[in-house]
């Protein structure tokens, strides 16, 4: 139900006005009227008829009170109106404001009404919305109004997966909007805890610097109201809380809910067909309600295959709790979308090529309908296998079809890699050994944890299984740790450089890292102390996890990026005049090191991000394509959240339409005048003869 | 309040049209009272008027100039032939002179003194004995037994010097006028007989005395209507002419028609309290042309003829 929030220009001024003419107006009634002296012969009858008059009329009283409860709404309608009351509920004007602007990707939905009902004039996207809806606040804060006694200091942050000063804090309205005005879509996830954390930084430097330089406490009447344009999506909401003194005001936009994503993607070369892309997608459904989406497969632009009946994509649901695969849905409980696995049959694609899978039917956000993947060339990789006597990866890794397959022992790795020859093989599969160090490059481990920083063994796990696989993850395809037991696990700690793909209650079972230069899949076990190798899914887990890895080398093929993430690519050495091209048409140079390795980023939005450079001795430029895609479910569950929790605090959401209705004020000063005019013509009624 | 010009002369008390008119009229009395001097009124007492009364059994001693001589012849006896004496009367005229009575317009005083006027020059005209009482504060100041045309002025020159000021004390002031009195006679009180007190107290000291009493209330318009035009409306501080004492009303319809009605209580209280102690009670408002309370009213009411 939408609450109808006020906001007080001037609330000191009305105060100060009731307080002044109530009090007097109270004790004119209650002391004595200023009344007209007139001899009479006689007040005896006039005595007499007024005792008679209170005596016989029992509702004189309510008579009385009926023309002084006038006056006193009179007064209080006049104060009201002076406060300037206006319909937003924004809190109090004067002090200092935090404005944090959603910019993540759902804020990208396109609205057709205003959040209340009314329907626009053209559709919008929720993030124009909010930036009108900011300006109008900037304006109210700091355009004073009537009477107005307080002066205010208003920062703006951007934020999506990461926060942006856009404003520091200051009372320059053109500064406000222009600083509004620039903030650019972008196809992030939303977290704003950053953005809450640039705020308080701000604050307390502010508040800690006296003039001489002394600390200060914090005062938490100095500290800003946060106001939140956004649509309440927030990943990482449940992990904050609100500080003593701080305020959070929640501007709800949107309204939209309709939406259905592309969450997965991937392509691959069949071994055994290597001139053909076979194409896998997941299609997730964030709503409540079950729905059915047409799914098209593109390549370079051309249609060449679309689902020949609707897939059926099942409803969200609340996640139970502990649940492994819950989103964060910002409302504190966690769901799970629907979700649906497409396969197309394989395509004859014996290039290079970017690959889209796109949900045909509109939605509200566009932004996450589809999918890009690019695939290598097909070719085929040199794998090198490292270790003692494990002959069990020996022997799977011998029966892959590769170009080139080498072993070694870790002596003889040590010694490579100290002589710099191992540049030629795409994958090292390193057999539960522990070389002294691992240069850039690409690596498939079991057993003990890399040399990387980043990660440290800290003991053992006997007898566990698998809890949580991350499916959609390429080296688990055809892969089901459903079945895993694993005797003896390696314990190890990673922090975020590492992503878990599959895990035990105890600790991670499979970990994925990937930096500029260096991409790792660890297995923290060794496969002889579990019963994987009996397993087809161990199988088919090395052949997908070194064809993974040996295509990284060529283009980010199954995984991607997504928005917030950097573009981190080894162009052949002395490659110059490189310049990625967004797919919105952000153009950036970048300049690659002695190596050829280039970073640039972070990419904000979806898309095929070109990047072309001159390759040395080339005479055209070469093009690398990185594919950037949400991927991200819980951001595509665009229906705004009414509130939001805080830690214990909850937040009610303002619908960003309320603003349009403007100031109270005059209607209510309109209804004192109204008021006024009933009392008099109650008064002259009374009084008339 | 009132502003018509201040009454200094004969004329403005009594206009000469009316006295001419007056000289017609005499004052009359439902009772039949003894006077003290010959008068050109009836008495009880057998006298020597033309008026025959009885005939009575001559005795030795009686004046021979009434022996009806005729009877004598026929009879043979002396009979004494009796004649109502005609006798003067006594009216004694009482006006309130407290400060009430000065509130209105036209006020109730200055209303009072030419109705007292008109009074007393028909009782000096047809030789009563006209004696004037002016009460206020529970003191009385008096001009007694005024007889005769010529006394007219004097009338005029004692009602003219009376200013109405202070309260009533009516009780006192008919106790003493009621102790004091000089004969039997006709009496009016003229008064607006809003009284803190009341009047019957007043009205007893002199009802039981052999008085052919008339109570003459005499109220201002705005009295008996304060709406009326110039009267009180909306917020006021009331302020007791008498007593200074200040009420605060709100005037509105409501309150109005209680006050008329407690009026019309007021009224009809002194109406009956009269009747039951064969007063006669008139009410009359200022803006009643003297000349028709005077040759209307007063002589509807037998008061007059």
């Amino acid at each position: 139900m939408p609450i109808l929030a006020v906001t007080w220009v001037t609330p000191l001024a009305g105060a100060v006005l009731g307080a002044s003419i109530l009090a007097p107006l109270l004790a004119l009634w209650f002391l004595k009227l200023r009344r007209r002296r007139r001899v009479v012969s006689s007040t005896l009858l006039w005595t007499r008829s007024l005792a008679d008059l209170r005596a016989n009329a029992p509702f004189q009283r309510i008579r009385f009170n009926l023309l002084l409860l006038l006056q006193v709404l009179a007064v209080l309608a006049f104060a009201i109106a002076l406060a300037q009351p206006e319909a937003e509920g924004l809190g109090s004007a004067g002090g200092r404001h935090v404005i944090m602007i959603d910019r993540s990707a759902s804020m990208g939905a396109i609205e057709t009404t205003d959040g209340s009902g009314d329907a626009l004039d053209e559709p919008v996207s929720r993030l124009a919305l909010a930036k009108d809806a900011a300006k109008a606040r900037v304006r109210e804060l700091l355009g004073g109004g009537w009477f107005s006694l307080n002066a205010s200091d208003v920062m703006v942050v951007a934020f999506g997966a990461r926060a942006e000063i856009r404003a520091p804090f200051t009372d320059s309205i053109a500064s406000l909007e222009s600083a509004i005005d620039g903030i650019a879509p972008t196809d992030e996830s939303t977290r704003v805890a950053e953005a809450i954390e640039l705020a308080r930084a701000f604050t307390s430097n502010q508040n800690r610097a006296d003039d001489r330089g002394q600390q200060t406490e914090v005062d938490s009447s100095d500290l800003p109201t946060i106001e939140l344009y956004s649509d309440g999506r927030i990943a990482d909401l449940g992990k904050l809380s609100l500080r003593p003194g701080e305020s959070v005001v929640y501007h709800r936009v949107g309204s939209a809910a309709d939406n259905a994503a592309v969450v997965a993607i991937s392509a691959e070369r069949p071994p055994d067909a290597p001139d053909r892309v076979q194409v896998f997608a997941s299609v997730a459904n964030p709503a409540a309600a079950p729905r059915r989406v047409t799914l098209q497969l593109a390549v370079n632009g051309t249609v060449r295959a679309i689902t020949p009946d609707p897939i059926e994509i099942p409803a969200a649901r609340a996640a139970e709790p502990g649940a492994q695969d819950a989103l964060a849905d910002g409302a504190g409980v966690g769901f799970v979308p629907g979700r649906a696995q497409v396969t197309f049959r394989p395509i004859e694609q014996p290039s290079n090529a970017s690959i889209e899978v796109a949900i045909v039917e509109d939605d509200a956000l566009r932004a996450d309908d589809a999918a890009i993947a690019v695939v290598a060339p097909a070719k085929l990789l040199s794998v090198l296998h490292v270790g003692g006597d494990g002959f069990v990866v020996r022997t799977l890794l011998e029966g892959l079809p590769v170009e080139r397959f080498n072993s070694m022992d870790l002596a003889q790795f040590d010694a490579a890699v100290e002589a710099s020859t191992l540049a030629s093989f795409d994958v090292v599969v390193l057999d539960a050994v522990q070389p002294k160090r691992l240069p850039a490059g690409r690596y498939l481990v079991f057993g003990p944890p890399p040399p990387v920083e980043g990660i440290t063994a800290f003991g053992e796990h006997k007898g566990v299984y698998a809890r949580f696989v991350r499916e959609e993850h390429p080296v688990f395809r055809l892969a089901s740790l459903d079945e895993l037991f694993v005797s003896k696990l390696t314990a190890v700690q990673a922090d975020r450089s590492f992503q878990v793909i599959a895990e035990a209650a105890e600790g991670p079972l499979v970990l994925a890292y990937d930096r500029a230069d260096m991409h790792v899949v660890y297995v923290a076990f060794d496969p002889l102390d579990s019963n994987w190798p009996f397993q087809r899914s161990f199988v088919n887990f090395t052949a997908s996890a070194v064809e993974y890895l040996g295509r990284m080398g060529d283009a980010i093929a199954s995984r991607g990026l997504v928005p917030g993430e950097a573009i981190a690519l080894r162009l052949p050495a002395g490659s110059r005049d490189i310049e990625v091209i967004a797919p919105n048409g952000v153009r950036g140079k970048v300049t690659a090191d002695a190596e050829g390795n280039i970073s640039w980023g972070p990419v904000t939005v979806a898309g095929l991000h070109r990047i072309e450079f001159l390759a040395p001795g080339a005479a055209e430029r070469a093009v690398r394509l990185v594919a950037v895609n949400i991927f991200d479910a819980a951001e595509s569950r665009i229906e705004p959240l009414p509130e939001l929790r805080l830690g214990n605090a909850s937040v009610q959401g303002i619908s960003v339409a309320s603003s349009r209705r403007g100031a109270l004020w005059p209607w209510i000063l309109a209804l004192g005048l109204l008021v006024v005019v009933v009392e008099w013509w109650y008064y002259q009624r009374q009084v008339r003869v | 309040m009132s502003a018509v010009k201040p009454l200094r002369r004969l004329d403005d008390l009594l206009d000469p049209h009316l006295m001419s008119r007056l000289d017609a009229i005499d004052v009359m009395s439902r009772k039949i009272f003894s006077g003290k001097l010959q008068g050109e009124r009836r008495s009880k007492r057998r006298g020597q008027s033309i008026e025959f009364a009885d005939f009575r059994p001559y005795v030795h001693g009686d004046d021979l100039r009434f022996v009806d001589w005729n009877i004598f012849g026929r009879l043979d006896r002396l009979f004494l032939k009796m004649f109502l004496e005609e006798e003067d009367l006594s009216l004694v005229i009482a006006v309130d002179t407290s400060a009430s009575m000065r509130v209105g317009d036209p006020d109730a005083f200055d209303y009072a003194r030419k109705v007292a006027m008109a009074l007393s020059y028909v009782g000096l005209v047809n030789q009563h004995r006209v004696s004037l009482v002016g009460f206020s504060a529970g003191r009385i100041e008096r001009a007694s037994n005024l007889r005769g045309r010529r006394k007219a002025a004097e009338v005029a020159s004692w009602l003219l010097r009376r200013e109405p000021e202070g309260g009533s004390g009516f009780e006192e002031a008919m106790r003493l006028v009621g102790t004091t009195r000089a004969g039997r006679g006709v009496m009016l009180v003229l008064s607006d007989f809003l009284f803190p007190e009341g009047f019957e107290k007043g009205l007893a000291m002199v009802a039981g005395r052999g008085f052919d009493l008339y109570a003459l209330q005499v109220l201002a318009p705005q009295v008996v209507d304060p709406a009326r035009e110039g009267g009180v409306t909306g917020d006021l501080l009331l302020v007791d002419s008498e007593t200074g004492a200040e009420t605060e009303v709100t005037v509105t319809p409501e309150l109005l028609r209680i006050y008329k009605d407690r009026l019309d209580r007021l009224c009809g209280s002194l109406r009956n309290y009269c009747t039951r102690r064969d007063i006669v009670h008139m009410v009359v408002e200022t803006s009643t042309p003297v000349e028709t309370l005077m040759l209307e009213y007063l002589r509807r009411r037998g008061l007059l003829r």
